[in-house]
């Protein structure tokens, strides 16, 4: 399914909205649950969420969400969430929940001291499986260009990641996975199924959308997200949206 | 119709700084305009003389009463603005200007300030920073570069100054024939998108050639190249490929987008093949120039020692290409040529025995079987065979064949076999010294069919869903 955005009709109010709050508060990083709103204004698969700022907020939205569940602070003071503590995985009960609360406010007030909490983002803890990135820059020569690579090693240590610049056709963004010398890894190999392509496309295919129609952003990293096998979707777990200076 | 239509048939050409001293570089424009044989109306404007080299010369451009739609300038820095000015006023279209000393010195105000004033005309500008123009065509060599170009079908696009006019040159002792050589140095104004929209249009050329350093609008490019490459192929070296490219990025992403890796996805993008070197670049504009488009990737190839043989097809294995059995006629057809022991895989091995006429037979058999896409074809110099008596012999083969198809030659061996090169590129059929330079040059040639059919994929999904 196109998400309305890629159909045509194009609003770019509350995406604007979104970009303009984060710039009148002086921040050029999305808080989290931000960069996950304007990926699902995209149309981009994004493992469930809510912000809670309160203990009780966030024991309803992890019901709402389902169990388990992960906790991350929400700052924009904290790039670096997991070093202060700032972020508990597998959650799997309501009173998980309280206790992983009060542990992330008290980590974070100890280790990053005058830090600002925007709140504790809920998330559904995604089943893990092959992750991949996704990403996007605006070169100051050709544009707005995405990437797409595997992750871990394959990103990290071979760089093994391909790139296209923005718009882009199907047969574009069909070209840039098979590019990657990793591609095998997707089609399946030694009993691990082949991945859904298709969810794979319409995130790059979205991410290069909002990057072309958002000329505030700079960067975007979807990083991870994960990859299930053929018919059974993908999910962002984490987004990154950076904003021009 | 294309707004640099008249930089490259103009009715009049004024050469502003036309200079009577034959070492000044106005002197050298003028005098290649004149000798090349430019037949439209020739002006050197020069106020402190009455004539340069037999002709009148004019104190402005202005005083010229004649159509002129292209002014040449060559003058200092400071007394550019002042030309354009004049050359504006009297509806000069182009101005090519020579002069250094803009913004690849810092002089940037001063360089923004000339394609102000040029605008203010409806002047378009090439350079400045250049050695000029040719344009084979019209016999119009405008540069201070060697004036006996061949013509041709090669467009050259070149942002280096000084290699471009060595490469000028180069294209001379290669027999490679030229439509254009346009000097774009800083690209103040007119730069590669626009030259490839003119290129694409052109019925003169059929291959663009680019020496580039970098473009400024990189998504203009990627569009007008992906748009020319469905018809005609465009070959790019690209300066600084091992420039540290990694930016400090704040993104993951951005750590990764290095320049050089922005640039090699561009023209993968554009259908726009990649050369290393310039001797890479000019062994694919001989394949891409000379020989038709393949219809398809069967290559066989024919080759009188096994060595030769295994260097081409790795070659052609690291470029995609993979050797398939050649059709059954075609090997029963050989096997009446060559001894019993002969390798009849691909490649065809007509032994070290074979004289000029199996090489006749076997590539006259070879271009005219429709299961062939595409002929490559070795020899190693031996003490039985001439190298020009084989170069004769594959040429005599690929004329009497009837049918025209990509073919590539290796000619290997001392000076003889340099001869034999040097016969069948004046005869335009692409030869080469080494096995792997034939093989690489043939693959260039189909890695274009496939850039082009992926455009053409393209460009029907995007039609099909606007």
């Amino acid at each position: 399914m196109r998400s309305p955005l890629l159909q045509g009709v194009i609003k770019l109010v509350e995406p604007r909205q979104i970009l303009e709050r984060a710039r009148s508060e002086g921040r050029l990083k999305l808080l989290e649950h931000e960069s996950l709103k304007l990926c699902e204004l995209y149309g981009l698969p994004v493992a469930k969420y809510g912000l809670a700022t309160s203990e009780e907020e966030a024991v309803t939205l992890a019901n709402d969400i389902g169990f388990p569940v992960v906790l991350k602070v929400v700052s924009p003071d904290i790039s670096h969430k997991s070093d202060v503590g700032g972020v508990i995985l597998g959650i799997k009960s309501s009173e998980e929940v309280r206790r992983a609360y009060n542990a992330i406010v008290s980590n974070v007030f100890t280790r990053a001291p005058g830090s600002r909490i925007s709140g504790v983002l809920v998330q559904k803890m995604a089943q893990q499986d092959l992750e991949v990135i996704v990403g996007g820059i605006r070169d100051k020569v050709f544009g707005p260009v995405v990437m797409f690579g595997l992750g871990g090693i394959f990103v990290e240590v071979l760089k093994d990641v391909s790139f296209r610049v923005a718009p882009l056709t199907e047969a574009d963004v069909d070209d840039m996975i098979r590019e990657i010398k990793g591609y095998r890894v997707l089609e399946g190999y030694r009993g691990s199924p082949p991945r859904d392509l298709e969810s794979l496309k319409k995130i790059i295919l979205g991410l290069a959308t909002m990057i072309s129609d958002l000329s505030e952003i700079e960067a975007v990293d979807l990083n991870p997200v994960i990859l299930y096998p053929q018919g059974k979707g993908a999910l962002i777990v984490d987004a990154r949206i950076i904003l021009g200076g | 119709m294309n707004s640099l239509k008249d930089l490259f048939h103009p009715r009049g050409i004024a050469v502003v700084g036309a200079s009577k001293d034959p070492t000044k570089i106005g002197h050298i424009i003028l005098k290649n305009i004149v000798e090349y044989g430019y037949k439209g109306g020739i002006y050197p404007v020069n106020p402190t003389v009455s004539e340069v080299m037999g002709l009148k010369s004019y104190p402005a451009v202005s005083t010229i009463s004649d159509k002129v739609d292209v002014v040449v300038v060559s003058v200092p820095n400071v007394k550019v603005l002042d030309v354009i000015d004049d050359a504006g006023k009297a509806g000069v279209k182009h101005a090519v200007v020579i002069a250094s000393g803009f913004k690849e010195v810092g002089n940037i105000e001063l360089e923004n300030e000339l394609v102000r004033r040029a605008r203010r005309y409806g002047m378009r500008v090439l350079g400045p920073n250049i050695f000029g123009y040719v344009y084979t065509p019209e016999r119009l060599n405008a540069t201070f570069g060697p004036r006996d170009v061949i013509p041709g079908n090669v467009a050259f696009i070149t942002q280096s100054g000084a290699l471009g006019i060595a490469l000028m040159g180069s294209t001379i002792l290669e027999g490679i024939g030229i439509s254009a050589i346009v000097s774009v140095g800083n690209k103040s104004d007119i730069d590669d998108a626009d030259l490839l929209e003119f290129f694409d249009e052109d019925p003169n050329t059929s291959v663009v050639l680019i020496y580039m350093e970098g473009v400024s609008d990189g998504k203009r490019f990627v569009n007008v190249a992906s748009k020319i490459s469905m018809r005609k192929p465009v070959v790019v070296i690209k300066s600084g490929r091992t420039e540290a490219g990694a930016r400090a990025a704040a993104s993951h992403t951005g750590s990764l987008a290095g320049n050089v890796l922005l640039y090699e996805t561009a023209f993968k993008q554009g259908g726009v093949l990649s050369a290393k070197s310039v001797e890479e670049a000019f062994d694919f504009v001989k394949t891409l120039s000379w020989n038709p488009l393949p219809h398809g990737e069967r290559v066989v190839v024919i080759t009188n020692g096994g060595g030769a043989g295994v260097q081409a097809s790795d070659t052609l294995a690291d470029d995609g290409i993979h050797l398939e059995k050649p059709p059954q006629d075609f090997v029963e057809e050989v096997k009446k040529i060559v001894p019993p022991f002969a390798s009849l895989a691909n490649p065809v091995d007509l032994t070290g025995m074979a004289p000029e006429d199996w090489y006749y037979r076997s590539v006259k058999l070879a271009v005219q079987n429709p299961e062939i896409d595409a002929v490559l074809i070795l020899y190693c110099h031996t003490a039985l065979t001439s190298p020009v008596g084989v170069a004769k012999a594959v040429s005599k083969a690929i004329e009497e064949a009837g049918v025209s198809k990509p073919v590539s030659v290796a000619i290997i061996g001392g000076m003889e076999a340099y001869e034999a090169i040097r016969y069948l590129t004046s005869i335009r059929i692409p030869a080469y010294p080494t096995p792997e330079r034939a093989a690489h040059a043939l693959a260039a040639q189909l890695k274009y069919r496939r850039y082009r059919e992926y455009l053409m994929k393209k460009e029907h999904l995007i039609n099909k869903s606007s």
